[in-house]
């Protein structure tokens, strides 16, 4: 069990208590999803999986044992634990995208050629190869965050805490990267902590979802059972995926008989629509076959 | 073109130009010993020599673009012009080329004031050529991990490095500032103008101190311990550059003890 966070709370230095006695789990192997509003706490959360926030009150656990944030322990869950900014123009402070990818496993005391080889392999990851000698400040904002992740996986972290993963990037690069950190958590069990609001791609790859709202985590479990919430995920100044909001909108406008648990996706969406449309058709057509049946029975007497 | 795009305008070039393959080690070496043989020379010859031979390796073999690089030279130019027409009037003593002689007024210009103008004016232009080699084919990055290698104290290259990145990052900052401000109206009146501007420079302030936290952060998240550790895979210098600049340098040597006596007006 990677994290376990006990009653944490935190309150930044001008009073604002930002996280209010949040507990929770984040399994091994998991790929977690943390959705809220603005300013529901997302952020200060994930900062305190990487030791760079100490709770005021609580504690956070990383493989059962308590956080210590003595500065060389801290470099072993570094180590361990990747973490990417929101803001890419925090992270990336080397003069090359190449050197700034070069950054973490160069700390984590690679020799030269094991460096080399994660760098150009992070950088094919995220499909910026070709930038590798740009300075960063020629690079577009999405352009950016791409090498901010890059320089994270280079590190070949085993948790990879990401804050809002998709923002800023064009439809293609969100797909592309949510199915490269899928992949990478199939194929070696990486954990994914990711901060978003975008709940439409949560379903895409999450198969935990946590909600925060104003500091608390209100709401958790299975990303399908979570969004069947309607009523309560509306309250939070949220919204469903728009396709389980067009479902919900079927259901109650239009009496169709759809599950309780909205389809999220593309393809769970279509699943059920032909569900409903082979029911329809057995409806037709046992109805027709009843018909047909009566009139036989008609004809005979 | 302001300035802040000329810079970054170099800054382009200095990691695109055709030389960007060739060994830093190599251009920072043929820059500084041009640089230093053409500032010490005592003929013009010297100078128009390496003026001549920079430009055309800029020119021909970097692929700078003639026009940008002319109006790179054109400003200071204007000034150097400036400063030796002064050098030529008013300075020097001996023997006099033109001399006005009034009872109340007297004023001559002087031979070897002249001959000063003139090899300052090809020292400086000539100079002016290394420099420009020098940043348009060697970006900033080279430099500072050439400049590690020569041991050159850690923490000064640390934080040129730092600077370095950050001087983009605000100039990105103000920009954006200024272009919010102004789509709101704050630069539309004089008063407005001046309050706006002191706005964006306070802001500007707040916000390097905050950077340098978050980016502190976000260095410590990926294992930072005090040591900015670079990825040193620069191309090795060719024997056979460094010996052709070698060469050159002596002939310029050469020349300029040659010239040293013959050159007076
Ligand atoms: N450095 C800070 N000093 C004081 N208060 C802060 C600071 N950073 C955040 N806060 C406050 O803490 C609360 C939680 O902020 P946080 O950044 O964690 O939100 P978030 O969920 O990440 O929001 P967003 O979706 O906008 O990124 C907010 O009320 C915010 O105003
Ligand atoms: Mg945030």
């Amino acid at each position: 069990m990677p994290f376990r966070l006990e009653n944490v709370s935190y309150r930044y230095s001008d009073g604002t208590l930002a996280l209010d006695s949040v507990s929770t789990n984040f399994v091994k192997g998991k790929r977690i999803a943390i959705l809220g509003p603005n300013g529901s706490g997302k952020t200060t959360l994930l900062l305190h999986l990487n030791g760079i926030l100490r709770p005021t009150s609580g504690r956070v656990y990383f493989e059962d044992s308590p956080l210590e944030y003595t500065s060389k322990s801290l470099l072993r869950l570094r180590r361990r634990v990747g973490y990417v900014f929101q803001d890419p123009n925090d992270q990336l402070f080397a003069p090359t995208v190449k050197q700034d990818v070069a950054f973490g496993p160069l700390n984590l005391g690679l020799p030269t050629d094991k460096v080399k080889e994660s760098v150009s392999e992070a950088l094919e990851i995220v499909g910026m190869s070709e930038y590798s000698d740009k300075p960063p400040h020629f690079l577009s904002l999405g352009q950016k965050k791409r090498i901010a992740l890059a320089g994270v996986l280079a590190m070949h972290p085993e948790v990879l805490v990401m804050d809002e993963p998709t923002s800023n990037l064009d439809p293609r690069a969100a797909i592309r990267i949510l199915r490269l950190l899928l992949q990478l958590n199939q194929k070696f069990g990486l954990t994914l902590i990711l901060a978003t609001h975008d709940v439409d791609t949560i379903p895409l790859f999450a198969n935990k979802l946590c909600i925060l709202s104003k500091g608390k985590i209100v709401l958790e479990g299975l990303p399908e059972e979570t969004f069947s919430q309607t009523e309560l995920i509306r309250s939070l100044d949220l919204r469903s995926p728009r396709i389980a909001h067009l479902f919900e909108i079927l259901r109650r406008e239009n009496h169709l008989p759809i599950d309780k648990q909205l389809p999220l996706t593309i393809g769970e969406a279509r699943k059920e629509i032909l569900r409903l449309l082979d029911s329809k058709n057995m409806i037709e057509k046992e109805g027709k076959s009843y018909i047909e049946a009566r009139t036989r029975k008609v004809n005979h007497t | 073109m302001s300035l802040g795009h000329v810079h970054a305008q170099i800054d382009r070039y200095a990691y695109t130009n055709a030389l960007t393959k060739n060994s830093p080690v190599t251009k920072i070496f043929f820059a500084l010993s041009t640089l230093i043989i053409c500032v010490t020379s005592p003929s013009p010859l010297v100078p128009i020599i390496v003026f001549l031979t920079t430009t055309t390796l800029l020119l021909r073999f970097a692929k700078i673009p003639v026009h940008f690089y002319w109006s790179l030279l054109v400003y200071p130019t204007t000034v150097v012009i400036a400063s030796c027409l002064i050098i030529a009037l008013f300075f020097g003593y001996g023997e006099t080329l033109v001399a006005i002689v009034l009872p109340w007024f007297s004023w001559a210009v002087f031979k070897n004031g002249v001959t000063m103008s003139i090899t300052t004016f090809f020292r400086v232009e000539g100079a002016l050529s290394c420099l420009y080699f020098l940043v348009l084919t060697t970006s900033v990055t080279d430099i500072l991990i050439t400049l590690r290698r020569a041991h050159i104290p850690m923490i000064l290259i640390e934080m040129s490095l730092l600077i370095y990145r950050y001087i983009f990052v605000f100039m990105e900052v103000a920009a954006q500032m200024y272009t919010a401000q102004k789509l709101r109206l704050g630069y539309s009146s004089w008063k407005k103008r001046i309050r706006s501007t002191a706005l964006l420079a306070g802001n500007l302030f707040i916000r390097t101190l905050e950077q340098g936290e978050r980016t502190f952060m976000a260095m410590n998240a990926r294992g930072y311990d005090g040591n900015i550790r670079t990825l040193d895979d620069l191309p090795r210098p060719r024997m056979l550059s460094l010996m052709g600049i070698i060469f050159f340098d002596v002939i310029l040597v050469f020349v300029a003890i040659m010239t040293m006596h013959s050159w007076v007006l």
